[in-house]
């Protein structure tokens, strides 16, 4: 959906863009503008939900403050979106929007604005999905996934087939386990459980480890039924052992490449962030699929890997991951 | 038999498990089976704590490598001359690594292991070695038979000509219909292919006769070298 985003003075991205592809993985140190690449997205989806300013996008150019400018993939590649604001504001609230003239263009902004909506963003805690929720709350997963047995009880209910497939997929990565079930507990709250292969006994999600929560709000993501347009993982490889990094890899693919997997609901565009050398070693054969985030002093910019010129040969006798711990790449602390 | 056996992924863990068993003619146990390094430089570097661990843990008779050549250099006849070793060539390097590290360790019958669970007692001298190399990745070998035009030899001569006839990607498209698979699709796709080599690996010895030729010359040479 989204092409490219062009930032000017936003945080610490002061001058740079990053092109998107339907998978994203940004590696990078603290403060080189990742998580700041999310929150401009999630600032898009809100401001796309007002009414945006009158007038063009141009017009915002007489804002000194920090803008951040959209592209798109077709069919909306004549849509162009910018948020911006004053220098002394605290951020960019302002948006405008560029699109063809006319009932055509104007519906071309309607349909954006309705994908735009769909985007989501996730800091899985796994304390928080550990705790019982109301079974109401179910509808989507919330950011922190702390919903997840109530989105699980209603996919089981509403969505059969698709829950059936992630317990499979659940069952097949944690061999432990030989399926999950819901228990009602006080006042309308429900309790996700996980039964023990080979055994009478069940984990409640507070006595699973934190690593199997964060792998189940993965594939609850994956198998969803109704998917966000676009998702923003933060952490993809937190809690998992390095050699599960692949299932993490293959869910988060099976939202990006939907025909790869055999299933036929939209791409869904994703954006991960990762510290973990292991999961970059997955993209060696991708190397456009990773963004490697560099920080320079207080400024920060985004690099596509497979815009270095000697990566192929770089990747000839080593790991991608290894290559990025040496620093050889860059997106180090201190570089 | 007691094997172990180290490559890059699970899906070439399961076809290589599979070609072993037809080679040899006889049911092995896997020792280990939870051994596992990330892609080539991994390979090599964790190879000689592997072969140490074997050695002194263990009771397999010996271990099989099996690596991608990726756009490395590809072994040839000429590598197999005695003290020769190509600094480029996948199946010379490990090689090496095994003659090194084995040449450290001491001969168990001169100095058995003691027989505890953490260290069994062991029969072999030394750890075996079988080394083979699919040339560029394992996907080539999963279409032998299927598509001719997709030999060691082929591959070779569009290096030496600067052009490859075909890429990982494109044999990746091939096996799994996608650059792209889930690991079970991947496993599952791996152990049809080679399935179809069961009763008959002359194609399989003909058209990759470095790669896996030397995989095979190698087990079949341990048959004589362990008594089994």
């Amino acid at each position: 959906m989204i092409s490219a985003v062009h930032f000017k003075d936003f945080k610490a991205l002061r001058s740079t863009a990053v092109r998107l592809e339907p998978f994203n993985l940004l590696i990078g140190p603290s403060g080189s503008g990742k998580t700041s690449l999310i929150e401009a997205l999630l600032r898009l989806r809100y401001l796309a939900g007002q009414a945006p300013a009158p007038g063009p996008a141009s017009a915002l150019a007489f804002l000194n403050g920090p803008q951040i400018e959209f592209h798109f993939h077709p069919p909306f590649e004549n849509v162009r979106v910018t948020l911006g604001c004053q220098a002394d504001e605290l951020s960019c609230h302002r948006l405008r929007v560029d699109h063809p003239p006319g009932l055509a263009g104007a519906r071309q902004w309607a349909e954006l604005r309705t994908q735009l909506h769909g985007i989501r963003a996730y800091l899985l805690d796994h304390q928080a999905m550990g705790a019982p929720v109301l079974r109401s709350a179910g509808t989507e997963l919330a950011t922190n996934a702390s919903n997840l047995a109530a989105v699980l009880a209603q996919r089981a209910q509403q969505a059969p087939v698709a829950f059936a497939h992630l317990v499979a997929d659940f069952c097949r990565i944690m061999p432990e386990f030989s399926g999950l079930d819901f228990r009602g507990v006080g006042e309308g709250h429900v309790e996700l459980r996980a039964a023990l292969r080979d055994s009478p006994e069940h984990l409640s999600c507070e006595n699973l480890s934190q690593g199997t929560l964060y792998l189940l709000a993965i594939l609850t993501l994956a198998h969803d039924p109704q998917p966000p347009t676009l998702l923003c993982l933060e952490e993809a490889d937190r809690g998992v052992h390095p050699r599960l990094l692949r299932e993490v890899r293959d869910a988060l693919y099976r939202l990006s490449y939907p025909v790869a997997t055999e299933t036929t609901r939209p791409v869904v565009q994703v954006i991960a962030t990762t510290h973990s050398p292991y999961l970059l070693d997955l993209f060696r054969d991708h190397p456009s699929e990773i963004v490697l985030a560099h920080k320079q002093g207080h400024a920060a910019t985004f690099e596509r890997l497979s815009e270095r010129p000697d990566i192929l040969e770089l990747m000839r006798e080593t790991n991608l991951g290894d290559l990025w711990y040496s620093g050889i790449l860059g997106g180090i602390p201190g570089d | 038999m007691k094997l172990a056996l180290l490559s890059e992924s699970p899906a070439d863990e399961a076809a290589i498990s599979i070609l072993v068993g037809y080679v040899l003619g006889a049911p092995f146990t896997r020792v280990q089976p939870t051994l596992r390094a990330r892609g080539w430089p991994s390979v090599e570097q964790v190879l000689p704590a592997i072969l140490r661990h074997l050695h002194f843990n263990t009771e397999a008779d010996g271990l099989i490598v099996v690596v991608d050549s990726d756009d490395s250099v590809v072994h040839t006849p000429q590598h197999e001359a005695p003290a020769y070793h190509h600094p480029g060539c996948r199946i010379c390097r490990l090689r090496t690594v095994f003659r090194r590290t084995l040449k450290n360790l001491p001969l168990n019958a001169a100095h058995p292991a003691p027989a505890t669970s953490a260290h069994p007692r062991i029969r072999r001298e030394r750890v075996l070695r079988a080394v083979g190399l699919a040339v560029p990745a394992m996907e080539a070998w999963y279409l032998c038979g299927r598509d001719t035009s997709i030999t060691e030899a082929a591959w070779t001569q569009g290096q030496a000509a600067g052009r490859v006839p075909y890429t990982r990607s494109e044999l990746k498209w091939r096996v799994y219909g996608t650059e792209r698979p889930t690991l079970p699709h991947e496993i599952k796709r791996a152990v049809q292919e080679v399935t179809r080599h069961q009763g008959d690996l002359l194609r399989l010895e003909h058209d990759f006769p470095q790669g896996f030729g030397s995989l095979a010359r190698d087990l079949r040479s341990w048959r004589a070298e362990s008594g089994h």
